[in-house]
């Protein structure tokens, strides 16, 4: 009986509970089936979205807008925080505008970026580069302060520049922190380029969500969160993965 | 002294970032620094306005307030208990990446577009980072010390109220910030969705009438709630933890 007391086993309790309990309230006719459908409903639906081309056209418009807005965040993020670590007036300057804008809803800005980059592709991957570029930031400008100094010094008692310490040793340093950082602007954009297409636009995994809604689909409504939410937790544990595969023998940060 | 010209640094930032993009692209979408906030007294000598954000705030607190008193009970409980941890950490790292805004058109349909669906939405936003850093806090509490509170006699709860919370505090802050600045992310977010009132159906209307300096103002208030949460939480935090030596770091997130 010891396998039955396994972690896996004790974890998978609640979210079956849950299942189960959803799975109650929806058969037992306490709620009316149109609001709440089964998770089998559900469940075949998402089946049936999966293999319907017009639906995996919109998960690849929601993923070409998912990765082209991480990656230009990631490289903002990292240029930013070699910039800041180069300079100490840059650093300051860059810390204060961060400071600020940290706990401010970047999503207020999104009908800023509507007005100016119009409704199509370019404003959704604005706002998701400016979200992401903030965790990946913070993360690497921390792993470059905490680089053990007497690297930095011996690079350069051996010869090398300034600029090929920063590029050379701090950036490789810091690759650990860079790569947490990027995980969580992982799970962040995931989020916001949803939440940007419920917001406006006519294609992708947002859309999906409100088009359902307007037409009273419930089983529909269900079906792109439980996606978006399936593609934030692979797209995290690959960079777990990558991460544990990179970075051998670095502490889980 | 420091911090306000890091302030004041930031602000002129973002004028200058801002100015430069309405010269760059001379959008009626994008109006001057000056005409934007020039609208601002305007639209907060609005009772409509001030009503909109009372609103909003009210709505935030108690989402917040009940996601606090629930997140750290449950992070403690799983910091305290190898249990507790297996069965609910799963759980959670499933629900993590949902986009919890993103089940405001499910709830409307549920709970209708009033205060009901938005506060839920809002705890189920704030709560995650709030038991995880709770967790995280219970869970580094030196066994010793718990150890000695139980040999002297001390029963469970109290030590998990007088010797685990306390401890765990410093961590506790951490996610209670993030907590709070994704209460109001969402808190945002829900009203943008589902437009009743509220400051962000105060944005949103302006941007559909193309209000542009009110939409400009709009955005400026939400920032300002931002910055204003955070200043006053980071006070409160250091009255709470000035035997702490946690420096203040900066959280993001998004709901």
């Amino acid at each position: 009986m010891k396998h039955l007391r396994s972690p896996v086993v004790i974890g998978a309790i609640p979210i079956l509970l849950l299942l189960a309990f959803w799975a109650w309230l929806a058969t037992s006719g306490l709620t009316p089936r149109a609001l709440l459908p089964t998770p089998l409903d559900v469940a075949t639906r998402t089946q049936q979205s999966l293999s319907d081309p017009e639906f995996l056209a919109n998960v690849g418009v929601t993923l070409v807008r998912l990765v082209s807005g991480f990656v230009i965040g990631l490289l903002a993020g990292t240029l930013f925080a070699v910039l800041a670590v180069s300079s100490r007036s840059i650093q300051f300057v860059l810390d204060a505008f961060v400071r600020v804008l940290a706990p401010v809803p970047k999503i207020a800005l999104y009908p800023v970026m509507i007005l100016v980059l119009g409704f199509g592709h370019s404003s959704k991957i604005a706002l998701v580069a400016i979200e992401a570029a903030f965790p990946v930031y913070l993360a690497t400008l921390q792993g470059m302060r905490n680089v053990d100094e007497k690297l930095v010094w011996a690079a350069r008692s051996a010869g090398a520049t300034p600029l090929h310490c920063l590029f050379f040793v701090m950036v490789p340093a810091a690759a650990p922190s860079i790569l947490t950082g990027a995980r969580v602007a992982m799970v962040i954009s995931c989020i916001v380029v949803f939440l940007s297409e419920m917001m406006s636009s006519t294609e992708g995994l947002g859309y999906l969500l409100i088009d359902a809604a307007r037409n009273f689909r419930t089983v529909d409504m269900f079906v792109p969160i439980i996606l978006i939410s399936a593609l934030g937790l692979s797209l995290g544990a690959g960079f777990s993965f990558l991460r544990a595969k990179l970075l051998v023998g670095y502490p889980q940060a | 002294m420091k911090r306000i010209l890091s302030f004041l640094t930031a602000l002129g930032v973002i004028l200058l970032i801002w100015e430069l993009a309405h010269r760059a692209f001379g959008l009626s979408g994008l109006p001057a620094p000056l005409d934007a906030l020039s609208a601002m007294p305007d639209l907060l000598r609005e009772p409509e306005t001030v009503i909109d954000v009372l609103q909003s705030l009210r709505r935030m607190f108690i989402g917040y307030a009940i996601a606090a008193i629930g997140g750290i009970t449950l992070g403690l409980l799983m910091g305290t208990s190898r249990l507790a941890s297996q069965m609910l950490n799963p759980l959670i790292m499933m629900i993590y990446p949902i986009p919890k805004a993103a089940l405001m058109p499910i709830l409307m349909i549920w709970l209708g577009v009033g205060d009901m669906s938005k506060i839920l939405i809002i705890i189920l936003g704030a709560s995650l980072p709030i038991i995880y850093h709770a967790w995280q806090g219970g869970k580094s509490v030196k066994s010793t010390v718990v150890w000695s509170a139980a040999a002297m006699g001390m029963k469970r709860p109290a030590r998990l109220f007088r010797i685990v919370l306390p401890a765990a505090l410093p961590e506790i802050f951490i996610g209670l910030r993030t907590g709070l600045i994704l209460a109001l992310i969402t808190m945002v977010v829900s009203e943008i969705v589902a437009r009743s009132n509220g400051i962000g159906n105060l944005l949103f209307n302006a941007m559909d009438m193309a209000l542009y300096d009110r939409m400009f103002a709009a955005i400026i208030i939400i920032a300002a709630m931002g910055c204003a949460l955070d200043w006053v939480f980071e006070a409160i935090r250091k009255r709470f933890l000035r035997w702490s030596d946690t420096s203040d770091h900066i959280e993001v997130s998004a709901g």
